[in-house]
């Protein structure tokens, strides 16, 4: 048995696999870009306001106001730009057996996790989420930092069903197998 | 084995841990103001030597009032209804770290010097708890330490195969199947780890060369006077006599390090578990069960390779930043020096079979632009423009051109050896310039998978690829991203198709 033989047995298999590259993903709820624009410009905000004590109070500063103001203003403009550019890449999808998240400014990213390998699941609200009613679910793994999803801007409602979905499976998966397979 | 060690009632360490922990504490206290006690004793005038001495002597009765309090305060048990080891701790606020025995990674029982002397041993649970916290209990009787470790490890399985370990582990006569001799530990410390004997070397020279500041600080001497007895020494013969003086020393460090921690490393075979033992001075035991390691990575270098012998490591889970760099360090077990049949029955051991190379993936040649371009043309191009601009610099553009020429062959060989093969039961990812990493993962340990891929890079089918397991990443960049995603989903199908569980 050659390796080729021994791998090429699986690849009939493989075109007719599901493919999580076709899968139509779903897009953060559109309130969820006005919770960045707050975000951004609180940020901004309180360095507008240093920046402007800074130059208001400091005279060693003052000379220097005419290239800090621009460099403020286009980190502000950049700053927006990518977030806006990183909010409409963002997309998510859950399937029977995984989740799938994709997300990215330059680089697009998929991440996906099986649910079978989640180990908590989180479902945050933050001030400004609250008042759009929105939610934002994590789902860890044993993978560590980088193998963890976060999923930002799902409307709450939608987020609570898909914790509540998710949990069901996970305790699904875990109650009849995990004894059988330890015991391989 | 006496019927009341089964742990299922709250005790207390052996009393000898006051000892241990008073001089642990101690030591730490001492280690932190090391220096410190050093300036003191330049600096101060004989008066207040009294000081000194009352000071030190404070720390001595502070820690053992210290371990005092600690061992009336910790107590542990094991809960055997729950599965749970309850251990209770804390001076003054009271924190209880319970542990799942499922979640149990490994248990280490290891025997420093003074718990040596003593005739104790020290036991150090590790989990895989979201936090990464781990129990070390301080001194304990042997008996009673194996008893422990039998019973956090063997808790799943049913009682009757208890006692036939208990039993096994009486005739304490295994026979290992793989032993490591003292010449082998030789070759290896020849041979391998010289990054990590350089780092403990710069880590040396950057202490004493830090603390000596403060010491010159300290005895007022004149640091222009040392700067130059030293430049005046810095001739190019002593200089090459200095390099090769601190490679000697290099390789002493490696030498000593290697026999330090692998002195007589034997694995041997219980029921289901490995047991590792090596160690010069302390002898450090390790028993870690073959379905918990994550991934199995075997490396070879060119010396290596001439004379047979490759390093193997055992990683294992581990979970978060809330570990230490060296804790997470702890988590990886290292053979080295074994042969190569020694190592497909390690291997075939752990992964139930001899891992078989299946379709291989090869990067595209894209993988050379970046590093050539940060890593060669960019440095290389600011080096020439300071040199053609700095007069004394320009002597040295012929250093920039062997500079250039090692690296581009540096990274074209790491661009032929980085490959990944893929069979049915196995992921194998090889890797590296100098020592030739094969890191073996099976589909099952997958724990996330993530695709990435530049815009620019849409036109061409690149992309990149990163496994995510317990015990780290894994990375194969610059691969043809049609191919990457049908692995992905072959992956998946895998993953998903049974609940195989992977720890």
């Amino acid at each position: 048995m050659t390796p080729e033989t021994f791998f090429t047995n699986e690849v009939i298999d493989l075109d007719l696999l599901p493919k999580y590259e076709d899968i139509q993903l779903s897009r953060p709820h559109p309130d969820y870009w006005k919770i960045i624009c707050i975000n951004l410009l609180i940020f901004f905000g309180l360095l507008g306001i240093a920046i402007g004590i800074l130059l208001f109070f400091v005279d060693e500063v003052r000379p220097n106001a005419k290239w800090i103001i621009p460099l403020y203003l286009a980190l502000l403009a950049i700053f927006f730009l990518l977030f806006r550019a990183s909010f409409k890449k963002r997309g998510y999808a859950i399937r029977i057996h995984d989740v799938i998240y994709k997300s990215g400014i330059i680089a697009e990213s998929t991440t996906i996790v099986p649910l079978n390998r989640i180990q908590h699941i989180e479902l945050n609200e933050g001030i400004f989420s609250r008042i759009y009613k929105l939610g934002s679910l994590q789902l860890f793994t044993a993978g560590g930092q980088t193998g963890h999803i976060h999923i930002s801007g799902i409307a709450i409602d939608d987020a609570k069903r898909i914790r509540d979905l998710l949990l069901k499976k996970l305790d699904l998966l875990e109650n009849p197998t995990t004894e059988l397979n330890a015991s391989e | 084995m006496p019927v009341n060690n089964d742990f299922s009632k709250p005790q207390r360490e052996s009393a000898f841990g006051i000892i241990v922990m008073g001089a642990h504490t101690m030591l730490k206290i001492g280690k932190a103001s090391f220096f410190l006690f050093i300036i003191a004793f330049v600096k101060m005038s004989s008066t207040s030597f009294t000081y000194l001495i009352l000071s030190i002597s404070a720390i001595i009765v502070f820690s053992f009032i210290f371990a005092y309090l600690w061992y009336l305060k910790f107590t542990f048990f094991l809960d055997k209804e729950k599965q749970e080891f309850v251990v209770n701790k804390g001076i003054f606020n009271r924190d209880q770290v319970i542990i799942q025995l499922d979640k149990i990674q490994q248990v280490n029982i290891n025997q420093n010097i003074l718990q040596k002397i003593i005739g104790v041993y020290g036991l150090k649970i590790d989990t895989a708890g979201a936090h990464g916290e781990e129990v070390s209990i301080k001194a304990i009787d042997e008996t009673s330490a194996y008893n422990l470790k039998e019973h956090l490890l063997n808790s799943r399985t049913a009682t009757e195969v208890q006692s036939e370990i208990e039993q096994e582990n009486d005739g304490t006569a295994e026979t290992p199947f793989l032993r490591i001799s003292a010449w082998t530990l030789f070759k290896v410390g020849l041979t391998s780890n010289y990054g990590q004997s350089l780092a403990l070397l710069a880590a040396f020279f950057y202490t004493v060369i830090y603390e000596g500041r403060q010491l010159l600080d300290a005895f007022k001497i004149n640091k222009d006077e040392i700067q130059s007895t030293v430049t005046g020494m810095l001739t190019i013969v002593t200089v090459f006599i200095l390099i090769a003086c601190l490679l000697i020393v290099l390789l002493i460090i490696n030498l000593v390090r290697t026999f330090y921690k692998y002195f007589e490393l034997e694995i041997s075979e219980h029921k289901n578990t490995l047991l590792l033992s090596s160690g010069l001075i302390a002898k450090k035991n390790t028993l870690i069960s073959p379905n918990k390691v994550q991934i199995t990575k075997y490396s070879q270098n060119y010396f290596q390779k001439k004379m047979n012998m490759l390093n193997m490591s055992l990683k294992q889970a581990h979970f978060g930043q809330s570990k230490k760099g060296h804790e997470i360090q702890g988590n990886t077990l290292e053979i080295p020096g074994c042969n190569p049949t020694e190592r497909d029955e390690l291997l075939k051991m752990i992964l139930g079979e001899a891992p078989l190379k299946g379709k291989t993936f090869i990067p595209d040649w894209r993988f050379l632009n970046l590093p050539i371009f940060f890593k060669l043309i960019l440095p290389v191009a600011t080096f020439l423009i300071i040199a053609f601009n700095v007069p004394e610099v320009k002597p040295y553009i012929g250093v920039s051109i062997a500079y250039l020429i090692i690296g581009i062959l540096m990274i074209y060989i790491s661009y032929r050896r980085h490959q990944i093969s893929v069979s049915q039961d196995f992921i194998i990812k090889t890797s590296g310039i100098w020592d030739i990493s094969n890191e073996i993962v099976k589909p099952n340990k997958i724990q996330a998978i993530t695709t990435f891929q530049y815009p620019w890079h849409k036109g061409v089918d690149v992309g990149h690829l990163t496994l995510h397991t317990a015990a780290g990443q894994i990375h194969f960049k610059y691969g043809n991203y049609t191919e990457i995603k049908q692995l992905v989903n072959y992956w998946l199908y895998q993953v998903e198709r049974k609940n195989e569980n992977w720890m």
